[in-house]
């Protein structure tokens, strides 16, 4: 579905990705790991054509790195920011909306209608809420909304930037259920997190990322189990990981 | 047989996970292993200059001498708390060959050689009995794990004699033999000098391991066992069987090319070879942790053949194992280079080395290094005893050292030929 080839991307001069390659198929989840600042932001935003970026992405074998953002969101692929980003004065309801945006745009009410049950009911939360502004949220109820927003969009391809962050651990395990029961649904992710051992428990792949590079990859359970991996991002002894030979 | 659309995904789609595991290997080689790092900016190459499956060629070799100079854990690429397995094997060189594992390499590892199996058949209800030289223990030990691993039921090599073996094959009704092609034609000979035959017997395949197998003796193994014949290429020294294996079709190996990445150069210049000529296989691992190993240098001349295997696996095909390149040879699977014999000699007789000459023999089928040693003043100088306790050290030696066997001759002057 998602081929990433030799991906670079830059802040100005700084080059925050180095050549990485990774592929995402359908109906997977794909987590990519990696401590603060080893490029997991970057590498969603270059994606969704927020950053510079050069090497070769395609979505469904047609290329992506030209195609501005919006044309992103057209093809079928949604962002879940990292830190939310709704918009704070704006109600719950208005927030999903923004998320049809396009769709609004083409006219497909019914549809947009039927999803804003389903993410309702998805999240009754959000439901109760609805005239609530959305700044007046507590930080779980944000991201249900960031992440009901994305799928107003209805992609086929989400992409969630630390979900988990900030969050009371039962919130967690909501937003974690939610997110598995979308894969069921038909929906593809590729989730960012830095929590490793959440993100790698449901998920079917993983990648680590470092410093701009994948210095690991495999099955999600063979990297939870892997004691390289936990070492490094459990936060524990990370030193350890990279101690020259 | 394995569902091979299950288990690799299309050729584009596994160029890409190569490239994907490349390129994380090559990142944790240049960042863990010094001797990578600086491999790679002698030549100044920086991991992410690759960016093709081809570019690969500009990367330097590792050779079994770098191997050596490492000796024991410089090419280990994680530390040494996460490896759970340290295997050594004499090598070829002085110093032995050290191999660490993780619980993801060993787990990776038994999947792949459980894979060898599925290919040729072998399923749960198959009792699968190995027979290897203790030389080759690194080997049964994998195939052991490997065929666990399947749930097949296994009989692990136990150290009996052939008439032994023979016995447990018929009476536990062993479906599978692995072994190598000189233990299998000598079983036959054992068989024959017991009064037994195929039918006495329940196997159904032989999968012959560790040495090359000519097209005559698959024909006598497969006539004198009535078994289906099944292969399998590895390296001893640094990976296992898996690496290559056989298929129903059997015309050449379908190499393991979503774990490791093939190419064949020219041995002299080191420059890549056109696709289906022969020359020297050269594999960079892409999925190992603790042991990396970026273009290592095999010995092994063939070819990889281009075209789609009939049996449905994508995987490449390896041509058969024509020679080799350096002056490593095998003795029943063993592979000793011939500096090892030498040293041995000049060990037992206190550093003196005579002139002799190295051949293989056979007896009932079984190989053996055949040594000749020419006399010389020192040599004579010692009473005939003694030269007939040097003939028992140095055969010892051998088989404690490199597990192989050998008959040593003093002679007036060995026969012509090579030394
Ligand atoms: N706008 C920017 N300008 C300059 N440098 C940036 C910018 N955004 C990110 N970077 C740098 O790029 C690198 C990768 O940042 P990125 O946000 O992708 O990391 P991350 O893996 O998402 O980390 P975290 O887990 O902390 O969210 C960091 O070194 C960061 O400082
Ligand atoms: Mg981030």
């Amino acid at each position: 579905m998602l081929q990433i080839r030799n991906l670079y991307a830059y802040y100005g001069k700084i080059e925050a990705l180095s050549g990485v390659s990774c592929h995402v198929n359908q109906g997977e989840i794909v987590a990519l790991i990696g401590a603060n600042g080893a490029g997991k932001t970057t590498l969603l935003n270059a994606l969704c054509g927020l950053v510079q970026a050069r090497g070769k992405v395609t979505f469904h074998g047609e290329s992506l790195l030209s195609v501005p953002p919006e044309g992103i969101v057209a093809r079928g692929i949604s962002q879940v920011p990292e830190g939310r980003q709704i918009f704070a004065p704006l109600t719950v309801a208005e927030n999903l909306a923004l998320g049809a945006y396009l769709r609004q745009r083409r006219g497909q009410r019914h549809e947009i209608a039927a999803d804003l049950e389903k993410v309702y009911a998805l999240f009754p939360r959000l439901y109760e809420r609805r005239q609530q502004a959305a700044g007046t949220l507590s930080g779980g109820e944000q991201q249900m909304l960031a992440i009901g927003r994305a799928l107003m969009a209805r992609p086929r391809l989400l992409l969630l930037d630390e979900p988990s962050l900030g969050l009371a651990p039962v919130i967690v395990d909501s937003i974690i259920e939610t997110i598995v029961n979308l894969r069921r649904q038909g929906v593809t992710i590729l989730m960012v997190e830095q929590n490793a051992r959440t993100a790698l428990s449901i998920a079917d792949r993983g990648y680590v990322l470092e410093t701009g590079r994948i210095l690991l990859s495999g099955p999600a359970a063979e990297l939870l189990h892997d004691r390289q991996v936990t070492r490094a991002y459990l936060g524990k002894d990370y030193k350890e990981f990279t101690e020259g030979r | 047989m394995p569902d091979w659309r299950q288990e690799i995904p299309s050729r584009e789609e596994l160029e890409l996970l190569q490239l994907e595991r490349l390129q994380s290997t090559l990142n944790r080689a240049y960042r863990q292993v010094k001797f990578y790092r600086r491999q790679f900016d002698e030549q100044q190459i920086r991991p992410n200059d690759i960016q093709e499956l081809t570019q690969v060629a500009r990367l330097p070799f590792t050779t079994r001498t770098d191997l050596s100079h490492n000796y024991p854990y410089g090419l280990f690429a994680v530390p040494l708390r996460e490896v759970v397995r340290i295997q050594s094997s004499p090598g070829t060189t002085a110093n032995p060959v050290v191999v660490g594992y993780t619980v993801s390499d060993l787990r990776f590892w038994r999947e792949l050689t459980a894979r060898l199996y599925r290919s040729a058949d072998v399923g749960k209800d198959d009792i699968v009995q190995i027979i290897l030289a203790a030389g080759l223990n690194n080997w049964a030990r994998d195939l052991k794990d490997g065929a666990e691993h399947l749930g097949a039921s296994v009989i692990p090599f136990a150290n009996l004699n052939f008439a032994k073996q023979l016995m447990v094959m018929r009476d536990y009704k062993t479906s599978i033999l692995v072994t190598t092609p000189s233990y299998a034609r000598h079983l036959i000979d054992v068989m024959e000098t017991m009064g037994l035959v195929a039918a006495d017997f329940s196997l159904k395949r032989a999968i012959l391991v560790a040495e090359p197998l000519t097209p005559a003796v698959r024909r006598e193994i497969a006539a004198g066992l009535q078994v289906s014949i099944s292969t399998a290429y590895g390296i001893t020294e640094v990976l296992g069987p898996g690496l290559a294996f056989s298929c129903p079709h059997d015309d050449g190996l379908h190499f393991s090319e979503d774990h490791f990445l093939p190419e064949i150069v020219d041995p002299e210049s080191g420059a890549p070879c056109a696709r289906g000529l022969p020359g020297e296989l050269v594999i960079t691992t892409l999925s190992t942790t603790a042991f990396p190993l970026v273009r290592f240098r095999t010995g092994d001349v063939t070819s990889l053949q281009p075209g789609a295997c009939p049996c449905g696996c994508p995987l490449i095909r390896l041509g058969d194992i024509v020679g080799r390149c350096d002056r490593i040879f095998s003795v029943g699977g063993i592979k000793i280079h011939p500096d090892q014999v030498g040293s041995a000699i000049q060990e037992i007789l206190s550093g003196h080395t005579p002139r002799y000459r190295l051949r293989l023999g056979q007896d009932a089928g079984l190989t053996y290094l055949d040594i000749e040693i020419q006399m010389d003043e020192i040599l004579f100088s010692d009473e005939v005893k003694c030269l007939e306790a040097i003939s028992r050290r140095l055969r010892r030696y051998l088989r404690e050292n490199l597990g192989i066997d050998s008959r040593v001759g003093l002679v007036e002057k060995i026969s012509p030929g090579s030394s």
